[in-house]
């Protein structure tokens, strides 16, 4: 971190142009993110704007709404309801979700796990608790104007939670996400962004419930959401996603690797919410794409050249736990952290309402097990995956099933080493077994590599 | 005949009777769960006991699952990998308040009428629909008549031969004799046996006067309009079915609560026992709040469907009631 803050005084000292929210992660550690401390991160120009867009996220949605902008809180669906949102002017959009990260960032002195335990969410439910603390204390982001969910082929932690958080006083617009199945052979069957297919029944009915988020969203900005603007919400969204696809590719297939594991997962998370600033979430990609593509150009890397190849299944609550997979001698070859139908370019030979139901209906967790379990399949065998890692998340409905599924999966038809771990959002306690597993699924890479 | 074996509430038997096959509504054996080769740890009970009691059908039987929760539903997805017999995931939506909702239900049952008829059933007439419906409703207004006498245990068992497409035991069972604390018990399924459990409340010096599980009254569906149902059997049935049957899943859950408030009221229960199974989220999160909305005291029975569990079980029972008592 010191690295980082040095580079950032360096560069406001020689006047190099920087976005004004750009600047020390230390400012961040003075206001309890004592996680940043023991991170290790990317020391360029742009691995800073990164972590400081990130990093100043609650402050951007105060300043909005002190500004007079309307506020939706979107739950759940990962990467649709925003797209609609940012298509109108002053709506800003935000998950409420991500505080799921907050008891980790804050090493759990935000005392959110605790708020939510006083209200029955005890640690039998996903870390994503927290966000029930933050909609009580009122400490992190602004309450919302419009919160959306969506429910029904979703993890039941989440179902919960969100209902919790209604009862506490927030009105939810609740959206129906039906179970996604294979079409039958009597039903029109429709292409998915991502592969899937799906009966055009479950699609119309995704466009229906969308269409009662559209008229919301209409009546809280006082203005229409017509087609038009949504294409050109639909064509911005996209714009982010071939960034990051381009990111993808290159840093999860070049050796030597040219970004860290860590960066990479902040990079992806944009997408879902562009981190409540569209416009400028497009320049942070655009600058760490740049950034990668020097490097591959100069064959400079960030690890050792030939390091284990890991595709990498979920997100992991204590983001330390992406450098421990490099200190292992590990590196990304790949990632699926639920949310890569948020990571798909949306069709724009469509309606827009169209092509956003069936991007809402890719959604990993909509789907049955095995439908992820191919997803994982193909992917980590374009980025040239060597091993798979699992990385459950404590106490959430679906990961018990599902990481059994995958693994069966992936060892059956890819014949690569998987591993399970487990990561709670502060992993010190656990880092022995966590460094453990993962060096033990390095060397089992290393030494299938051996002729 | 084709046995529907299914333990959703949601899945009405009379549609798959008027489809020419047996509906056959299972309390899973929990010792069926190791059968599934499931993981344990996170998994609920009972679904795993389901998935287990899916990998031993054989020929000319059939699964149904619903998609109610999320553990329900991965676990359909895993009985439809392993499991001998096809496997049928209906899919019910958690949202109720919108025209949309009660679609998708209504589209369900007939998607899941179409996999009937390719296992050998058939389409019913609207007459034969209304007819089925009829018989089921004459029966079920037979069992909710009996219910009010019966002992609790005795009232949960006839309801469970009732859901296994059996005729109930009406006769010779032991009449309700109220006395000790008055107590609901609320929450998720019952399995196999579980209705032991209204004894141990005895025992323990309490008494139900209300059974709130998924296996108990609350999920009976409405007593049928007679005259709609000749007219519109099969809205009348997503009506009775899906309008009405409040559950811990549904958004928003303003129907469980009334019903919980109505009920609470009505039967004189004096505390709540929340029967759920570890890792079940959707209880769990309603156990808290349940105490808040009736204002009395609530026992969070977490149970776990393993060898031992009946003693903790009975031990938590014994001592939520001394205190009460």
């Amino acid at each position: 971190m010191e690295e980082l803050d040095l580079l950032c005084e360096r560069r406001r000292s020689a006047g190099a142009p920087m976005a004004a929210y750009v600047g020390p992660l230390r400012r961040h550690v003075a206001e309890g993110d004592r996680r940043l401390l023991r991170l290790q991160y990317d020391a360029s120009p742009a691995a800073l704007r990164l972590w400081s867009f990130l990093l100043t996220e609650e402050e951007r949605l105060h300043e909005a709404r002190a500004a007079g902008a309307k506020i939706v809180g979107a739950m759940k669906d990962l990467g649709t309801v925003p797209v609609m949102a940012y298509a109108l002017p002053n709506v800003v959009a935000f998950y409420p979700d991500g505080a799921w990260w907050t008891p980790c960032v804050m090493e759990l002195s935000d005392g959110l796990l605790r708020i939510a335990q006083s209200l029955g969410f005890g640690e039998s439910f996903c870390p994503v608790r927290a966000m029930l603390g933050a909609f009580v204390d009122r400490a992190h982001f602004p309450i919302p104007d419009l919160l959306t969910c969506s429910v029904g082929a979703v993890c039941d932690d989440f179902s919960a939670i969100a209902q919790r958080v209604e009862s506490l006083g927030h009105p939810i617009l609740w959206w129906e996400m039906p179970h996604r199945r294979p079409p039958e052979p009597d039903e029109t069957a429709v292409e998915l962004p991502g592969g899937f297919s799906a009966p055009a029944s479950q699609v119309a009915l995704v466009r229906s419930e969308l269409e009662r988020v559209r008229s919301a969203l209409e009546a809280l900005a006082g203005s229409p959401l017509g087609d038009a603007e949504l294409a050109d919400g639909v064509a911005q969204a996209n714009c982010v996603r071939r960034l990051l696809a381009e990111l993808r590719r290159l840093a999860y297939t070049a050796d030597p690797c040219p970004m860290p594991a860590l960066e990479m997962l902040i990079a992806e998370m944009l997408a879902i919410h562009f981190c409540s600033d569209r416009a400028e979430s497009i320049r942070v990609l655009a600058d760490l794409l740049e950034e990668v593509r020097r490097r591959v150009k100069e064959n400079r890397g960030v690890l050792a050249q030939d390091a284990a190849r890991v595709f990498w299944v979920n997100p992991v609550a204590d983001l330390r736990v992406m450098n421990l997979l490099e200190d292992c001698g590990g590196r990304l070859a790949g990632t699926e952290f639920l949310f890569s139908h948020a990571l798909d370019l949306i069709p724009e030979d469509l309606p827009p309402m169209e092509a956003l139901a069936r991007m809402a209906l890719a959604d990993p967790m909509a789907g049955p097990s095995a439908d992820r379990a191919a997803r994982i399949e193909r992917d980590a065998r374009a980025f040239g995956a060597e091993a798979v890692l699992v990385s459950r998340i404590p106490g959430a409905s679906h990961c018990a099933l599902e990481g059994a599924v995958i693994a069966r999966a992936v060892r059956r038809t890819l014949a690569v080493p998987v591993v399970e771990i487990e990561v709670p959002p502060v992993a010190d306690s656990m880092m022995p077994t966590l460094r453990a597993q993962l060096e033990a699924l390095v060397e089992t890479v290393m030494e299938r590599r051996k002729p | 005949m084709t046995t529907v074996v299914y333990s959703s509430p949601f899945v009405p038997a009379e549609w798959i009777a008027a489809h020419g096959a047996r509906p056959k509504r299972l309390r899973p054996d929990p010792g069926a769960a190791a059968r599934s080769a499931a993981p344990v740890a996170g998994m609920c009970p009972y679904a795993r006991a389901l998935a287990g009691e899916a990998m031993a059908l054989h020929d000319g039987q059939v699964a149904v699952f619903a998609t109610t929760c999320d553990q329900m539903r991965r676990a359909a997805g895993w009985a439809a990998l392993e499991a001998p017999a096809p496997v049928f995931l209906f899919n019910v939506p958690a949202t109720h308040a919108t025209p949309a909702a009660a679609r998708l239900y209504l589209d369900e049952l007939r998607r899941l009428g179409r996999f009937l008829a390719r296992l050998g059933g058939s389409e019913p007439s609207r007459d034969k629909l209304a007819d089925v419906m009829e018989s089921y409703d004459d029966r079920r207004r037979q069992l909710r008549d009996a219910l009010g006498i019966l002992a609790p245990r005795e009232a949960s068992e006839v309801i469970a031969e009732f859901d296994r497409d059996e005729r109930p035991r009406l006769q010779g069972a032991r009449r309700l004799l109220p006395h000790g604390f008055p107590v609901a018990v609320v929450g998720g399924p019952l399995m196999l046996n579980d209705a032991q459990v209204f004894d141990r409340i005895e025992e323990a010096g309490g008494v139900v006067v209300l059974d709130g599980t998924e296996s108990g009254v609350r999920t009976l569906p409405a007593p049928f309009d007679r005259r709609r149902l000749r007219d519109e059997p099969v809205l009348e049935l997503v009506d009775a079915y899906f309008g009405r049957i409040p559950d811990a899943f549904r958004r928003p859950d303003e129907a469980l609560i009334a019903w919980l408030e109505r009920e609470l009221a009505s039967s004189g229960a004096r505390a709540i026992i929340l029967w759920r199974y570890v890792w079940c989220d959707l209880w769990a999160a309603f156990a808290a709040r349940a105490g808040e909305l009736a204002g009395l005291p609530v026992l969070d029975l977490d149970v776990s469907g393993d060898e031992g569990a009946d003693r903790r079980t009975a031990n938590r029972l014994q001592a939520f009631l001394e205190v009460l008592r």
